[in-house]
């Protein structure tokens, strides 16, 4: 049914003509609140309910009066009890007064008694109106309290959980708080140790090259390796005379540490009683120093220091005493060839 | 009845009907003082007999009696109520009459309109009342007669406009026009009344 459908068959409802079917789509429409057919209906149901006034008035017999006085039960139902009640075929008188108020107007009449009767009449239609607006405004704000009181019972609950995500958030924080100092003071302990470390590293350098000096010192061949390496080191190779054709020498002379080296091979043993005497000759022999060759022993290493004899042209080995001499006396063994 | 003339019937104070809820034996018969006379003529009107009038009255006022608590003054006036409830009660009589094959005495030779039309003083009646009878006695006297008897077929005998088309041979539309216009004349005329104390 359309609106206009429906307002059309107010006056119909008000009359009692209407079929059931008809008379519920008109009540479905007024309770979802049409406030035109609302007033419609209050008008035209104060009329209906006063129809019967308009009857010639028929007194009822005298024995009804007592007849009903007598059939009453001891007390009215309380409401409980009474709306428990099974429904009747037609509309409860209850669905009825939901529209039934008199037209609001002033009363007027050229009687005193009919003007009071009716502005009495209008007190009580506009007092029952106020009653049943204040009713309804009262299960409204009924209402809109219980949705409140809903929205603020999630709003609480949303509140709540947000407290418990920062109260997470913070013991997060407070964990990441700890672990970066703890983070921290690890660091500072590798960096007291790093340096630590580098400390020990340099002493071990020292103590490393205090300990490859040593060595330099200490070991021929070692030394002998770095002379070979220096550029200005002067090599002389001595062959063998007459006296021993098979034998062959080496001479290194280092004027940055004025040392000499004689590597000798192939010389006759010393006989008991002589020994072997290197010379430097320059204007004249100049003794180096002096070695024995044990028996069978081919080859020898002379080591030794000389203050300076740079410009020395030959070198020679002769066999002298014991001792050696100041000038070569005896056979020479090795002679350089330049 | 007891001084039902000191009461005017349509004014009958809700307070009385608070103190019958509370179990007020003088209440009630001051209630039915106030309200018998209409509820018996309406009953009357409705049944076409007075003994089931007055069994119906009986059914009413202990119906009344037992759910006097669910009256709800925002709802209507106490004598709108007990108009509503006895129309519905005596509906449903004759309903249930009607499936038992019974015919009652024709609403219709009962003559509504000689009703209306000499109203007659009561003198049991106050002046409010009398004077309020009259005039919408007048009301409803003023309307054409096709318009009031489609009204009272519908009131009175609680048919719908479909069953009043047939009552009368007259198409739906009609009927139905008729009532919503009849009513509309009764609201009119009554609120005309009700503002300048005359009827248009």
């Amino acid at each position: 049914m359309t609106h206009e459908e429906l307002q059309e068959s107010v006056p119909l409802y008000a009359a009692g003509a209407l079929d059931r079917s008809e008379r519920q789509a008109l009540e479905a429409h007024l309770l979802s609140g049409c406030v035109s057919c609302h007033a419609a209906l209050k008008d035209y149901q104060s009329i209906a309910a006063l129809l019967p006034l308009a009857l010639s008035p028929i007194t009822p017999p005298h024995s009804l009066k007592a007849t009903i006085m007598a059939d009453r039960n001891p007390a009215p139902l309380p409401a409980e009890a009474a709306s428990n009640e099974s429904a009747r075929q037609s509309l409860e008188p209850g669905e009825w007064m939901n529209h039934l108020f008199p037209p609001v107007a002033p009363a007027r009449s050229s009687s005193l008694p009919w003007a009071l009767g009716f502005a009495t009449l209008l007190i009580m239609a506009v007092g029952g109106y106020f009653t049943w607006s204040v009713s309804t405004e009262r299960s409204v704000t009924t209402s809109n309290i219980q949705q409140l009181e809903a929205s603020l019972k999630e709003t609480s609950t949303k509140f709540a959980n947000l407290q418990r995500e920062v109260g997470d958030q913070t013991q997060s924080l407070a964990a990441l708080r700890n672990e970066l100092q703890q983070r921290t003071d690890e660091t500072a302990e590798t960096k007291e140790r790093l340096v630590q470390r580098e400390a020990e590293l340099e002493e071990m350098r020292v103590q490393l090259s205090q300990r490859g000096n040593t060595r330099t010192v200490e070991t021929p061949q070692d030394e002998l390796a770095t002379l070979l390496r220096v550029p200005n080191a002067k090599t002389v190779s001595l062959t063998g005379s007459d006296m021993a054709k098979q034998a062959a020498g080496f001479l290194l002379y280092d004027s940055r540490t004025q040392k000499v080296w004689l590597y000798s091979i192939n010389l006759p043993e010393s006989p008991a009683g002589t020994t072997y005497q290197l010379w430097a000759i320059h204007d004249k022999p100049v003794s180096i120093g002096t070695f024995s060759i044990d028996t069978g022993k081919a080859a020898h290493l002379l080591v030794k220091k000389v203050p300076s004899f740079v410009d020395a042209k030959a070198f020679a080995v002769s066999l002298e005493p014991s001792g050696g001499r100041p000038q070569p006396t005896g056979p020479i063994y090795l002679l350089s060839q330049s | 009845m007891d001084k039902p003339s000191q009461h005017a019937t349509s004014m009958i104070d809700p307070t009385l009907l608070a103190r019958v809820v509370q179990g007020d034996q003088q209440a009630f018969s001051q209630l039915y003082d106030h309200s018998s006379t209409l509820l018996f003529t309406l009953a009357v009107r409705i049944l076409g007999n007075h003994d089931e009038a007055a069994e119906l009255l009986q059914d009413v006022y202990l119906e009344v009696w037992r759910k006097v608590s669910r009256y709800d003054v925002g709802r209507g006036t106490p004598v709108a109520w007990l108009v509503t409830l006895t129309k519905s009660r005596a509906i449903d009589r004759l309903r249930a009459r009607a499936a038992r094959g019974y015919r009652a005495t024709s609403s219709l030779e009962a003559g509504t309109a000689a009703q209306v039309a000499d109203p007659g003083p009561n003198p049991l009646e106050t002046q409010a009342d009398q004077e309020l009878r009259i005039a919408i006695g007048a009301a409803v006297a003023g309307l054409p007669q096709a318009q009031q008897q489609a009204i009272e077929l519908a009131y009175y005998e609680g048919l719908s406009h479909a069953e009043i088309a047939v009552r009368l041979n007259q198409p739906l539309g009609t009927v139905k026009t008729r009532i919503k216009l009849g009513m509309s004349k009764l609201r009119d005329g009554l609120q005309q009344w009700w503002t300048h104390g005359e009827l248009q």
